[in-house]
């Protein structure tokens, strides 16, 4: 199969506050409430005025009903809470154009979460040395269909059926441009012809 | 790199300019004909300049168009007191004259994802950013571009510039105490800009100050700095696998020493930057004078590498891995 053996997969890191940076915008997802946390409180240890320039945005899933109280604990400037990936997407693409130089970007949630969220980073030519960020939670992909180039979210299977009638192999190949995994026709040569479909992404 | 550096261009000087007291600007076309090597905004050559008594190689940064090449343009300030190159070009290069230059090599390129640029000029350090404009124009990223000269005229490219660049153009002249406004500028610039510096050394050094204390991530932060090589006291060094003894004068690198001997040494930028003429110190019976800005501190206290363009050392005798 086409799935391993590519290195194009993102390797995140742990977050750590970088004081270099003015201004902090911090964006999670569900369980990514946990590394923000930990985030908040290494920045209280290290450069407690750092917090009033702090901003945490965060897509509530149901598991971390407490995670908003602890951020509003924290003493942060800003606490926006949402209740779907799309409106914090919009949000921080609107956030992003008007933000200044020395701004800095913490991500932490799902890795297709942050996916969006790096694609939003790289169109305003945030680098590596702007953006950090730490994946938790699941592993389920976006799998973009190279044949009729739609997306499909939350694949858990190593198969999986496109839109357009096609049962795709899920590759290794991640596309930063696209934030997914490329999914490729898997019986194009021998139709029918399908490996059994199992649960890898979890 | 594809071309040694032994391979370098023959060009004729076609016009010489004074521009002001102490910039000379000339340009060269390549001695048989043709085209020169195609190159972007930002690139430097090295002029080879035969003097009575030493070569002299010095980068000069390309101010023409990249796309003309038919010439090249450089300017070039007179350093008072010149070690020779700069003197040399001044007095010795005429119409006529013919020198040798290097394949253009550009270590300050405008970053192709920039959501803007913009451009900080000090004096002479307006030329790569002279070559930069015309590949700007025709992008339809926003830039700005700030150049401070001492006055009027010595402000060889005001004019042109002001012309050039009515919206986006600032000039400052200390005469008349206008300086450019480092901190307000880099305190307001919108997420994706780079900033760009080229000028006198206390000039670089407080954009990049200034910068880095506004949260400015090294990665959009860009400067070049030519300077002559530092000079020191003479010392010798011995190369230890062409198993030959040199001697470096106080005025001269330790680089031009190497090259005096006939060895053909790596190096790219000339001016402590671009890390390519690393060499290998076997021994040292002194210390070792770290000029360069590419070693990082814990390179230069080990003692086992140095950078032969800019650095030298105090000792006897210096036994280098080449």
């Amino acid at each position: 199969m086409l799935i391993t053996g590519i290195r194009s997969k993102p390797v995140y890191a742990p977050l750590q506050p970088d004081l270099l940076g003015r201004y902090h915008v911090m964006v999670g997802h569900g369980v990514g409430a946990t590394p923000l946390s930990r985030l908040l409180s290494d920045m209280r240890q290290a450069e407690p005025k750092a917090l009033a320039c702090t901003r945490v945005w965060y897509v509530a899933a149901a598991a971390a009903n407490g995670a908003t109280n602890a951020f509003r604990a924290a003493g942060i400037a800003e606490l926006r809470t949402f209740g779907e990936v799309d409106a914090l997407l919009a949000d921080l693409t609107a956030a992003m154009r008007a933000a200044l130089m020395g701004t800095r970007l913490y991500v932490a949630g799902p890795e297709s979460f942050m996916g969006l969220v790096m694609r939003i980073a790289h169109d305003f030519n945030l680098n590596r040395d702007e953006v950090r960020a730490e994946e938790c939670g699941t592993l389920a992909r976006r799998v973009h269909c190279i044949h009729c180039h739609s997306t499909i979210e939350n694949v858990r299977t190593n198969i999986v059926e496109c839109g357009c009638k096609r049962w795709l192999v899920v590759r290794d190949h991640y596309s930063r441009r696209l934030a997914a995994y490329m999914g490729v026709m898997v019986d194009a040569e021998a139709p029918g012809e399908r490996p059994q479909i199992k649960e890898v992404f979890l | 790199m594809s071309h040694s550096h032994a391979d370098t261009i023959p060009v004729r000087v076609v016009a010489v300019e004074q521009v002001t007291p102490q910039i000379k600007h000339f340009i060269f076309a390549p001695t048989g004909g043709g085209e020169l090597p195609a190159f972007s905004g930002g690139s430097h050559i090295i002029v080879v300049m035969r003097g009575a008594q030493r070569v002299f190689r010095n980068p000069y940064s390309l101010m023409s168009s990249p796309n003309e090449l038919d010439t090249y343009q450089i300017s070039v300030l007179r350093v008072d007191p010149s070690r020779g190159g700069s003197a040399f070009m001044h007095e010795q290069v005429r119409v006529g004259s013919e020198l040798e230059i290097a394949h253009p090599v550009n270590l300050f390129a405008l970053a192709k994802l920039a959501r803007k640029h913009l451009l900080l000029a000090g004096g002479i350090g307006i030329t790569p950013f002279m070559a930069q404009l015309h590949d700007l124009r025709l992008t339809d990223v926003p830039y700005e571009i700030h150049y401070a000269t001492r006055s009027p005229e010595h402000g060889a490219y005001c004019e042109l510039i002001a012309q050039a660049e009515p919206q986006r153009a600032r000039l400052y002249h200390d005469s008349a105490a206008k300086f450019i406004d480092i901190e307000g500028l880099l305190s307001h610039q919108p997420l994706g800009t780079h900033v760009y510096v080229c000028g006198p050394a206390g000039m670089i050094t407080r954009v990049l100050e200034t910068a880095r204390a506004l949260g400015w991530p090294d990665s959009h932060v860009h400067y070049e700095k030519f300077s002559a090589p530092p000079t020191g006291a003479a010392f010798d060094a011995y190369l230890d696998k062409s198993g030959i003894a040199l001697h470096v004068l106080p005025d001269q690198s330790l680089l031009e020493a190497i090259e005096a001997a006939g060895v053909d040494a790596p190096y790219l930028c000339r001016g402590g930057v671009c890390g390519f003429c690393r060499t290998d110190v076997v021994a040292v019976d002194g210390e070792l004078i770290h000029n360069d800005h590419y070693l990082s501190d814990e390179e230069k206290a080990s003692g086992k590498a140095i950078m032969p363009c800019v650095s030298r050392a105090r000792c006897s005798k210096l036994v280098l891995s080449l």
